[in-house]
Protein backbone atom coordinates (compact mmCIF):
# COMPACT_ATOMS: atom_id res chain seq x y z
CA UNK A 1 0.00 0.00 0.00
CA UNK A 2 2.95 2.29 -0.43
CA UNK A 3 1.40 3.54 -3.64
CA UNK A 4 -1.32 5.55 -1.92
CA UNK A 5 -0.34 8.87 -3.36
CA UNK A 6 -2.75 11.74 -3.10
CA UNK A 7 -4.66 12.31 -6.31
CA UNK A 8 -3.36 15.22 -8.32
CA UNK A 9 -5.18 18.51 -8.11
CA UNK A 10 -7.31 17.79 -5.04
CA UNK A 11 -10.61 19.50 -4.26
CA UNK A 12 -11.30 20.24 -7.89
CA UNK A 13 -14.94 19.66 -8.48
CA UNK A 14 -16.50 17.39 -11.01
CA UNK A 15 -13.86 16.50 -13.54
CA UNK A 16 -14.28 12.88 -14.63
CA UNK A 17 -17.50 11.08 -13.84
CA UNK A 18 -16.54 8.48 -11.22
CA UNK A 19 -17.14 4.81 -11.97
CA UNK A 20 -20.13 3.93 -9.84
CA UNK A 21 -19.40 0.92 -7.70
CA UNK A 22 -22.64 1.14 -5.75
CA UNK A 23 -24.75 0.50 -8.85
CA UNK A 24 -25.37 -3.18 -8.24
CA UNK A 25 -26.77 -2.56 -4.80
CA UNK A 26 -28.98 0.26 -6.08
CA UNK A 27 -30.35 -1.95 -8.83
CA UNK A 28 -31.17 -4.78 -6.43
CA UNK A 29 -32.79 -2.28 -4.06
CA UNK A 30 -35.01 -0.97 -6.87
CA UNK A 31 -36.14 -4.46 -7.85
CA UNK A 32 -36.93 -5.56 -4.32
CA UNK A 33 -38.59 -2.35 -3.19
CA UNK A 34 -40.61 -2.20 -6.41
CA UNK A 35 -41.98 -5.64 -5.70
CA UNK A 36 -42.57 -4.95 -1.99
CA UNK A 37 -44.24 -1.56 -2.39
CA UNK A 38 -46.72 -2.46 -5.10
CA UNK A 39 -47.13 -6.01 -3.84
CA UNK A 40 -48.00 -4.48 -0.47
CA UNK A 41 -50.48 -2.10 -2.05
CA UNK A 42 -51.97 -5.09 -3.88
CA UNK A 43 -52.26 -6.96 -0.59
CA UNK A 44 -54.17 -4.05 0.91
CA UNK A 45 -56.47 -4.00 -2.08
CA UNK A 46 -56.97 -7.74 -1.65
CA UNK A 47 -58.00 -7.19 1.95
CA UNK A 48 -60.35 -4.43 0.95
CA UNK A 49 -62.00 -6.23 -1.97
CA UNK A 50 -61.87 -9.65 -0.34
CA UNK A 51 -59.92 -11.50 -3.00
CA UNK A 52 -57.23 -13.99 -2.09
CA UNK A 53 -54.06 -12.50 -3.44
CA UNK A 54 -54.69 -11.76 -7.09
CA UNK A 55 -54.03 -8.05 -6.61
CA UNK A 56 -50.90 -8.76 -4.59
CA UNK A 57 -49.63 -10.82 -7.51
CA UNK A 58 -50.50 -8.14 -10.04
CA UNK A 59 -48.94 -5.51 -7.77
CA UNK A 60 -45.69 -7.48 -7.43
CA UNK A 61 -45.39 -7.90 -11.19
CA UNK A 62 -46.19 -4.23 -11.84
CA UNK A 63 -43.74 -3.22 -9.10
CA UNK A 64 -40.92 -5.29 -10.63
CA UNK A 65 -41.75 -3.69 -13.96
CA UNK A 66 -41.45 -0.27 -12.35
CA UNK A 67 -38.18 -1.30 -10.72
CA UNK A 68 -36.73 -2.43 -14.04
CA UNK A 69 -37.88 0.80 -15.68
CA UNK A 70 -36.25 2.82 -12.90
CA UNK A 71 -32.98 0.91 -13.27
CA UNK A 72 -32.97 1.63 -16.99
CA UNK A 73 -33.72 5.31 -16.51
CA UNK A 74 -31.50 5.98 -13.50
CA UNK A 75 -28.57 3.64 -14.08
CA UNK A 76 -28.64 3.03 -17.81
CA UNK A 77 -26.18 5.00 -19.88
CA UNK B 1 -8.94 -33.99 30.89
CA UNK B 2 -12.24 -35.60 29.93
CA UNK B 3 -13.42 -35.38 33.54
CA UNK B 4 -12.60 -31.68 33.68
CA UNK B 5 -14.35 -31.08 30.40
CA UNK B 6 -17.55 -32.79 31.48
CA UNK B 7 -17.58 -30.74 34.68
CA UNK B 8 -17.27 -27.68 32.48
CA UNK B 9 -19.90 -29.00 30.12
CA UNK B 10 -22.40 -29.44 32.91
CA UNK B 11 -22.55 -25.65 33.25
CA UNK B 12 -22.62 -24.92 29.56
CA UNK B 13 -26.06 -23.94 28.31
CA UNK B 14 -26.98 -25.30 24.89
CA UNK B 15 -28.36 -24.22 22.48
CA UNK B 16 -27.28 -20.55 22.68
CA UNK B 17 -30.05 -17.97 22.73
CA UNK B 18 -30.41 -14.25 22.24
CA UNK B 19 -29.97 -13.98 26.01
CA UNK B 20 -26.29 -14.74 25.47
CA UNK B 21 -25.90 -11.31 23.88
CA UNK B 22 -27.05 -9.53 27.03
CA UNK B 23 -23.96 -9.61 29.14
CA UNK B 24 -23.89 -9.05 32.90
CA UNK B 25 -23.35 -5.59 34.30
CA UNK B 26 -19.77 -4.67 35.24
CA UNK B 27 -20.39 -1.42 37.13
CA UNK B 28 -22.22 -1.95 39.49
CA UNK B 29 -20.91 -5.51 39.54
CA UNK B 30 -23.57 -8.12 38.77
CA UNK B 31 -26.49 -5.72 39.12
CA UNK B 32 -29.78 -6.78 37.56
CA UNK B 33 -31.46 -3.45 37.06
CA UNK B 34 -28.57 -1.26 36.01
CA UNK B 35 -26.91 -2.05 32.70
CA UNK B 36 -25.18 1.21 31.77
CA UNK B 37 -21.72 -0.36 31.80
CA UNK B 38 -21.24 -3.85 30.39
CA UNK B 39 -18.56 -5.59 28.37
CA UNK B 40 -20.15 -4.04 25.27
CA UNK B 41 -19.69 -0.53 26.66
CA UNK B 42 -16.17 -1.36 27.73
CA UNK B 43 -15.23 -2.68 24.28
CA UNK B 44 -16.62 0.40 22.61
CA UNK B 45 -14.69 2.73 24.89
CA UNK B 46 -11.51 0.75 24.29
CA UNK B 47 -12.07 0.93 20.52
CA UNK B 48 -12.62 4.67 20.55
CA UNK B 49 -9.64 5.27 22.81
CA UNK B 50 -7.42 2.99 20.75
CA UNK B 51 -8.33 4.71 17.49
CA UNK B 52 -7.84 8.23 18.89
CA UNK B 53 -4.56 7.40 20.58
CA UNK B 54 -3.20 5.47 17.61
CA UNK B 55 -3.86 8.24 15.11
CA UNK B 56 -2.68 10.99 17.47
CA UNK B 57 0.55 9.19 18.29
CA UNK B 58 1.33 8.16 14.74
CA UNK B 59 0.78 11.71 13.49
CA UNK B 60 2.37 13.62 16.33
CA UNK B 61 5.63 14.20 14.50
CA UNK B 62 4.94 13.40 10.87
CA UNK B 63 8.05 12.57 8.89
CA UNK B 64 8.60 12.78 5.18
CA UNK B 65 9.96 9.25 5.32
CA UNK B 66 7.28 7.75 7.53
CA UNK B 67 7.90 5.65 10.58
CA UNK B 68 6.17 2.29 10.78
CA UNK B 69 3.19 3.64 12.77
CA UNK B 70 2.80 6.61 10.48
CA UNK B 71 2.99 4.30 7.48
CA UNK B 72 0.15 2.15 8.83
CA UNK B 73 -2.02 5.18 9.62
CA UNK B 74 -1.34 6.70 6.20
CA UNK B 75 -2.07 3.42 4.49
CA UNK B 76 -5.47 3.12 6.18
CA UNK B 77 -6.38 6.67 5.30
CA UNK B 78 -4.93 6.35 1.81
CA UNK B 79 -6.81 3.13 1.19
CA UNK B 80 -10.18 4.63 2.08
CA UNK B 81 -9.46 7.91 0.31
CA UNK B 82 -8.23 6.41 -2.95
CA UNK B 83 -10.18 3.19 -3.18
CA UNK B 84 -13.50 4.28 -1.72
CA UNK B 85 -13.86 8.06 -1.59
CA UNK B 86 -12.16 9.11 -4.82
CA UNK B 87 -13.22 5.99 -6.71
CA UNK B 88 -16.87 6.64 -6.03
CA UNK B 89 -17.13 10.39 -5.64
CA UNK B 90 -14.44 11.64 -7.97
CA UNK B 91 -12.22 14.52 -6.89
CA UNK B 92 -14.68 15.84 -4.35
CA UNK B 93 -14.40 12.49 -2.60
CA UNK B 94 -11.38 13.99 -0.83
CA UNK B 95 -13.78 16.09 1.22
CA UNK B 96 -15.52 12.96 2.46
CA UNK B 97 -12.39 10.89 3.01
CA UNK B 98 -12.02 11.84 6.71
CA UNK B 99 -15.58 10.84 7.51
CA UNK B 100 -15.37 7.62 5.52
CA UNK B 101 -12.03 6.69 7.07
CA UNK B 102 -13.38 7.28 10.56
CA UNK B 103 -16.41 5.17 9.74
CA UNK B 104 -14.29 2.39 8.24
CA UNK B 105 -11.76 2.13 11.03
CA UNK B 106 -14.41 2.42 13.75
CA UNK B 107 -16.54 -0.37 12.29
CA UNK B 108 -13.46 -2.47 11.61
CA UNK B 109 -12.22 -2.23 15.20
CA UNK B 110 -15.69 -2.70 16.66
CA UNK B 111 -16.25 -5.78 14.50
CA UNK B 112 -12.84 -7.10 15.29
CA UNK B 113 -13.77 -7.72 18.91
CA UNK B 114 -15.80 -10.66 17.64
CA UNK B 115 -12.65 -12.75 17.24
CA UNK B 116 -10.32 -11.24 19.81
CA UNK B 117 -9.74 -13.91 22.49
CA UNK B 118 -11.52 -13.11 25.77
CA UNK B 119 -13.57 -10.33 24.18
CA UNK B 120 -15.20 -12.45 21.48
CA UNK B 121 -18.32 -10.42 21.02
CA UNK B 122 -18.69 -7.42 18.78
CA UNK B 123 -20.61 -4.40 20.05
CA UNK B 124 -22.03 -4.28 16.53
CA UNK B 125 -23.98 -7.45 17.28
CA UNK B 126 -26.36 -5.12 19.13
CA UNK B 127 -28.55 -3.26 16.66
CA UNK B 128 -28.10 0.06 18.49
CA UNK B 129 -24.55 0.62 17.23
CA UNK B 130 -25.14 -0.06 13.52
CA UNK B 131 -28.42 1.86 13.76
CA UNK B 132 -26.70 5.01 14.99
CA UNK B 133 -23.96 4.69 12.37
CA UNK B 134 -26.58 4.23 9.66
CA UNK B 135 -28.52 7.22 11.00
CA UNK B 136 -25.42 9.39 10.75
CA UNK B 137 -24.83 8.36 7.13
CA UNK B 138 -28.53 8.80 6.37
CA UNK B 139 -28.77 12.31 7.78
CA UNK B 140 -25.49 13.18 6.11
CA UNK B 141 -26.42 12.14 2.60
CA UNK B 142 -29.76 13.91 2.82
CA UNK B 143 -28.06 17.05 4.14
CA UNK B 144 -25.41 16.89 1.41
CA UNK B 145 -28.12 16.42 -1.21
CA UNK B 146 -30.13 19.36 0.08
CA UNK B 147 -27.03 21.51 0.17
CA UNK B 148 -25.98 20.50 -3.33
CA UNK B 149 -29.36 20.78 -5.04
CA UNK B 150 -30.82 23.45 -2.80
CA UNK B 151 -33.42 22.51 -0.19
CA UNK B 152 -36.53 20.78 -1.46
CA UNK B 153 -35.16 20.54 -4.98
CA UNK B 154 -33.12 17.60 -3.73
CA UNK B 155 -36.29 15.65 -2.93
CA UNK B 156 -37.68 16.51 -6.33
CA UNK B 157 -34.45 15.25 -7.86
CA UNK B 158 -34.42 12.12 -5.71
CA UNK B 159 -38.07 11.19 -6.02
CA UNK B 160 -38.99 12.13 -9.57
CA UNK B 161 -37.13 10.12 -12.18
CA UNK B 162 -36.90 11.26 -15.78
CA UNK B 163 -40.00 9.53 -17.11
CA UNK B 164 -43.29 10.34 -18.80
CA UNK B 165 -45.88 11.72 -16.37
CA UNK B 166 -48.27 8.78 -16.54
CA UNK B 167 -45.72 6.31 -15.10
CA UNK B 168 -44.67 8.65 -12.30
CA UNK B 169 -47.37 7.55 -9.81
CA UNK B 170 -45.98 4.04 -10.18
CA UNK B 171 -42.36 5.07 -9.78
CA UNK B 172 -42.41 7.70 -7.04
CA UNK B 173 -43.42 5.28 -4.24
CA UNK B 174 -40.65 2.91 -5.32
CA UNK B 175 -38.12 5.74 -5.28
CA UNK B 176 -39.33 6.90 -1.90
CA UNK B 177 -39.08 3.45 -0.38
CA UNK B 178 -35.73 2.54 -1.85
CA UNK B 179 -34.05 5.85 -1.10
CA UNK B 180 -35.50 7.03 2.18
CA UNK B 181 -36.71 3.90 3.96
CA UNK B 182 -34.79 0.87 2.73
CA UNK B 183 -31.34 2.49 2.70
CA UNK B 184 -30.87 3.28 6.39
CA UNK B 185 -32.64 0.09 7.37
CA UNK B 186 -30.57 -2.20 5.17
CA UNK B 187 -27.37 -0.39 6.10
CA UNK B 188 -27.96 -1.00 9.81
CA UNK B 189 -29.40 -4.48 9.52
CA UNK B 190 -26.68 -5.78 7.18
CA UNK B 191 -23.93 -4.96 9.65
CA UNK B 192 -25.90 -6.01 12.71
CA UNK B 193 -27.10 -9.30 11.24
CA UNK B 194 -23.63 -10.28 10.07
CA UNK B 195 -22.07 -9.69 13.46
CA UNK B 196 -24.99 -11.27 15.29
CA UNK B 197 -24.96 -14.37 13.12
CA UNK B 198 -21.19 -14.64 13.35
CA UNK B 199 -21.27 -14.60 17.13
CA UNK B 200 -24.15 -17.06 17.18
CA UNK B 201 -22.31 -19.43 14.85
CA UNK B 202 -19.20 -19.42 17.01
CA UNK B 203 -21.36 -20.00 20.09
CA UNK B 204 -23.13 -22.94 18.47
CA UNK B 205 -19.94 -24.73 17.54
CA UNK B 206 -18.02 -23.94 20.72
CA UNK B 207 -20.85 -24.76 23.11
CA UNK B 208 -21.91 -27.60 20.83
CA UNK B 209 -18.55 -29.26 21.48
CA UNK B 210 -19.28 -29.24 25.20
CA UNK B 211 -22.82 -30.42 24.66
CA UNK B 212 -21.57 -33.36 22.57
CA UNK B 213 -18.99 -34.41 25.11
CA UNK B 214 -21.62 -34.18 27.80
CA UNK B 215 -24.29 -36.14 25.96
CA UNK B 216 -22.72 -39.49 25.27
CA UNK B 217 -19.29 -41.10 25.30
CA UNK B 218 -19.67 -42.00 21.63
CA UNK B 219 -20.27 -38.39 20.67
CA UNK B 220 -17.10 -37.17 22.40
CA UNK B 221 -14.83 -37.45 19.30
CA UNK B 222 -17.25 -35.25 17.40
CA UNK B 223 -16.80 -32.47 19.91
CA UNK B 224 -13.25 -32.16 18.61
CA UNK B 225 -14.69 -31.76 15.13
CA UNK B 226 -17.03 -29.11 16.47
CA UNK B 227 -14.17 -27.15 18.01
CA UNK B 228 -12.07 -27.47 14.89
CA UNK B 229 -15.04 -26.08 13.04
CA UNK B 230 -15.28 -23.13 15.43
CA UNK B 231 -11.61 -22.34 14.76
CA UNK B 232 -12.22 -22.48 11.02
CA UNK B 233 -15.27 -20.26 11.43
CA UNK B 234 -13.18 -17.76 13.35
CA UNK B 235 -11.14 -17.27 10.19
CA UNK B 236 -14.35 -16.90 8.21
CA UNK B 237 -15.43 -14.30 10.77
CA UNK B 238 -12.26 -12.37 10.08
CA UNK B 239 -13.26 -12.19 6.43
CA UNK B 240 -16.77 -11.07 7.30
CA UNK B 241 -15.43 -8.42 9.69
CA UNK B 242 -13.29 -6.76 7.05
CA UNK B 243 -15.90 -7.16 4.34
CA UNK B 244 -18.71 -5.62 6.36
CA UNK B 245 -16.61 -2.63 7.41
CA UNK B 246 -15.76 -2.12 3.74
CA UNK B 247 -19.33 -2.61 2.52
CA UNK B 248 -20.75 -0.15 5.05
CA UNK B 249 -18.23 2.48 4.01
CA UNK B 250 -18.70 1.87 0.29
CA UNK B 251 -22.47 2.11 0.57
CA UNK B 252 -22.25 5.31 2.60
CA UNK B 253 -20.05 6.76 -0.13
CA UNK B 254 -22.45 5.49 -2.78
CA UNK B 255 -25.39 7.21 -1.10
CA UNK B 256 -23.47 10.47 -0.91
CA UNK B 257 -22.63 10.02 -4.59
CA UNK B 258 -26.31 9.54 -5.37
CA UNK B 259 -27.16 12.72 -3.47
CA UNK B 260 -24.53 14.68 -5.36
CA UNK B 261 -25.33 13.24 -8.79
CA UNK B 262 -26.74 15.56 -11.40
CA UNK B 263 -29.27 14.66 -14.03
CA UNK B 264 -27.86 12.68 -16.89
Amino acid sequence: MTGQEPPKNPSGNDDPPPPDTGMGMTAVAYLITGMLVWGGVGLLVDHWVGTKGIFAGIGAVVGIGGGVYLIVRRLGA
Amino acid sequence: MAGQLSVLAAEVPFPPTVEDFYLPSIVPWGAHNDYWFTKITLLMWISVAAIIIFFLVSYRKPKLVPTKKQWIAESIYGFVRNNIAVDMLGKRGINFAPYLTTLFIFILIMNFWAIVPLAQISPNSHIAFPAILAAISYVMFIYIGMKHHGGLKYFKHALIPPAPWFILPLLIPIEFFSTFLVRPFSLAVRLFANMFAGHMLLLVFTLGGFALINANVWFAPFSVVSWAMSIALTFLEFLVICLQAYVFTVLSASYVQGALADEH
